[in-house]
């Protein structure tokens, strides 16, 4: 009889837990949640969408091998977004026909704020990865956060460059440092560049030379601009370029001979962009851009956890594309496991729930892709000194992480610029 | 005082620069507008494709560059016969369909042929910017403290050759008095035995060659993508308006004067001024001198 007990005690327990382990895989395996995703994978922005699209990818499958999102496996319904009316429209229809309560993108300021106001309306959580407009975290929209710092902290690392590392090589004070300020005229250049300007001039007394906008899509030749600059003899130039404008400067810089001791730009647009280097080759040498991290970027200086998901995702992308990271697969990318990292807490996608738990995130500097941390503002923006930025520098066909020095490998050269024929 | 306005000795090396930079900027300007204003002044078509087919041109030269290392120069050659059959196909099966209808349609239609292009362009080559870079790209002549970038040299030499032939073309042979005969009367050329159809076939197809031309000159210059066009054709309409509709040797001063305008205001009042001062002067000529700032033959049947 005990023997009979016990079978039956021993039958009735593995049944039990037989079907609590297969509602456990039932959940992991069956049961999907899915977030929209906008990103313009046509049109004028796709060349960078396009890499935004693979970064999110990566990271979903990343997200999946750990795990998924709130024990589900986390998917997409992707939705191109060419330009501002589309965004708009395309949010619509995955908030209305696909049902998504999250919407994350869409990488260009000119998408993200049509595209977030939508959301808004419907009560959707936006989460933007990229878009850096100053205007979009100023808006009082409650569900809309930003991963991401904007263009004004694209600013205020460029002049914490200048200042602190740039003047003392040059044997400058930074109140001596001769600036001039170029730039593109969309709300990405004006940002950078008035919020560069504020704290160069309030902060450290730099002497501004020059500021100048102008439109990246019609502008046929800079040589009038760069016979103007050469006169007013500036040590820095600050140049916010978007596409083939910075091609343009520095081929024409070159051919008037311009000699000035460094050139700063912020951004994966320009100089900042894998097509300078390709227009360029080695005549591209020395130019800085501030960005994500590149080659050169030490993982022993993040934090335990920050180090083994930097190492998973730059494995997966050299995997998948045969590169290392490009600055859209990192923003996207981060902010794509940072969605992870609150849907954790949260356990929710309840706006209310799922903002409480984005407001109680605090992880310092180093704690995953990208070296970043989290803090946000009750404005729903990640803080300037958590997300880290680093700069970068074009050497001899590759931009290399070069500041801040404890986080990388290599060393800034070409300071100052020698003449255009000796940067080797 | 801002150093770009004193006007001193030691800025005659300064000004010399900004003459050249106008006049090699005129060069690539006038490139692309020949082209545009033989069809606008021999068809009175406003062919709003035109900045595509000069995006064709530029993805020529680069695919021409990355597959078979071609040298531009050498491309130009194979470009003019094959923008030439473009032209010839492009006019068989859109515009001559419209060529007899209301200004409207033929402005729907080429629009619609803009935009087909643009996409046909991204949908094949994507939206990635390209660069060609052949060996002779940074190649700067040196005169003094002048400096000549000898791809746009060689840019504005063809231009100028090519106005001047087309020019030659249109005065001595008996197709380009046809073609002048057919721009100023299209009816009473009919009358005379004209087949206005095949001049206006010829006019397009060589109007298209032009405009190839030029963006596999230009191709080194600035990057290639599918909407490149727009950069260009917006103020290649203004250095046809200023040259008179038709009128080469216009087109040729209108371009100068559209780089003039560009190249001075972006020195003395910043680059983000230059479109405001050409297409003040732009609208200046329309109210004032709608032939044109040197008058133009044929012009009086514009507004049909």
């Amino acid at each position: 009889m005990p023997r009979f007990v016990f079978t039956l005690v021993v039958t009735v327990l593995a049944v039990m837990l037989g079907g609590e382990l297969a509602t456990v895989r039932g959940q992991a395996t069956s049961g999907e949640y899915r977030i929209g995703v906008l990103e313009p994978i046509t049109g004028p922005l796709a060349f960078e969408g396009k890499r935004h699209m693979e970064g999110l990818e990566i990271v979903r499958d990343l997200i999946n091998e750990r795990g998924g999102v709130m024990g589900k496996k986390l998917v997409f319904s992707v939705a191109d977004a060419t330009d501002p009316t589309a965004a708009a429209s395309e949010a619509n229809r995955l908030i209305t026909r696909e049902s998504v309560k999250i919407i994350t993108g869409t990488f260009s300021s000119r998408l993200c704020g049509a595209a977030s106001e939508v959301a808004a309306r419907h009560d959707v959580i936006y989460w933007e990865s990229s878009c850096v407009d100053p205007r979009f975290n100023k808006r009082g929209l409650k569900h809309v956060y930003r991963t991401e710092i904007d263009a004004t902290g694209f600013g205020w690392y460029n002049v914490e460059f200048i200042a602190k590392h740039l003047a003392p090589r040059l044997n400058l004070k930074p109140n001596q440092i001769k600036i001039a300020f170029l730039s593109e005229d969309s709300s990405y250049g004006q940002g950078v560049t008035e919020s560069a300007r504020q704290r160069a001039k309030t902060e450290f007394g730099m002497q501004e030379v020059m500021v100048e906008y102008y439109n990246w899509q019609t502008l046929n030749d800079m040589t009038p601009t760069i016979l103007k600059m050469k006169q007013l003899n500036p040590d820095v130039v600050h140049h916010i370029s978007f596409s083939n404008d910075g091609v343009l400067f520095w081929r024409q810089a070159k051919e008037q001979s311009f000699l000035f001791k460094a050139l700063v730009h912020a951004g994966a647009t320009g100089y900042g962009s894998a097509d300078f280097g390709k227009a360029l080759g080695n005549d591209a040498n020395g130019v800085f851009a501030l960005l994500e991290p590149g080659p050169g970027f030490r993982l022993e200086s993040l934090r335990p956890e920050g180090q083994a998901i930097e190492k998973a995702f730059r494995d997966a992308v050299q995997k998948r594309t045969g590169t290392y990271p490009f600055g859209a697969h990192q923003l996207a990318g981060s902010g794509l496991w940072l969605l992870k990292l609150v849907l954790d807490k949260a356990q929710s996608d309840d706006p209310e729930k799922f903002r409480a738990a984005v407001m109680s995130l605090d992880l310092p500097v180093g704690s995953m892709i990208n070296g970043w941390g989290v803090k946000f503002s009750e404005q729903g923006q990640n803080a300037n000194d958590r997300v880290q930025h680093y700069m970068l520098q074009w050497q001899n066909g590759q931009l290399v992480t070069v500041w801040p020095e404890e986080f990388s490998t290599l060393r800034a050269k070409w300071i100052p610029l020698g003449a255009w024929d000796q940067r080797k | 005082m801002d150093p770009a306005r004193r006007l001193g000795p030691a800025q005659i090396g300064v000004l010399a620069q900004l003459v050249v930079a106008t006049v090699l900027l005129g060069g690539i300007y006038a490139l692309i507008s020949v082209g545009l204003t033989l069809i606008f002044g021999i068809m009175r078509v406003v062919n709003f494709a035109h900045g595509e087919f000069l995006m064709l041109g530029m993805y020529l030269a680069f695919w021409a560059f990355v597959l078979f290392t071609a040298d531009p120069y050498f491309v130009v050659l194979v470009a003019i016969p094959l923008f030439f059959v473009v032209g010839l196909v492009v006019y068989a099966l859109v515009m001559r369909g419209v060529i007899h209808a209301s200004h409207n349609v033929q402005i729907f239609t080429t629009v619609g042929l803009s935009t087909v292009l643009q996409n046909v362009a991204l949908v094949a080559w994507s939206g990635d910017f390209r660069f060609v870079r052949p060996w002779h790209l940074s190649t700067v002549l040196r005169a003094g403290s002048t400096t000549f970038n000898l791809t746009q040299v060689v840019a504005s030499v063809i231009a100028v050759t090519l106005t001047l032939a087309l020019v030659a073309f249109m005065k001595w042979t008996h197709a380009g008095r046809v073609m002048r005969a057919t721009a100023q009367d299209r009816d009473a050329a009919t009358l005379m035995g004209i087949d206005t159809d095949r001049v206006y076939r010829l006019t397009f197809a060589i109007g298209i060659a032009a405009v190839g031309t030029a963006g596999v000159l230009v191709a080194p210059l600035y990057s290639v993508y599918p909407t490149a066009g727009l950069q260009f054709v917006l103020l290649s309409y203004v250095v046809v308006v200023l040259g008179g509709l038709g009128d080469m040797l216009g087109a040729m001063l209108g371009s100068l004067i559209v780089a003039g305008v560009e190249v001075a205001g972006s020195y003395l009042f910043g680059a983000a001024w230059k479109e405001i001062f050409y297409f003040i002067l732009f609208i200046l000529v329309l109210v004032f001198r709608p032939a044109g700032l040197f008058g133009q033959r044929g012009a009086e049947t514009l507004g049909v």
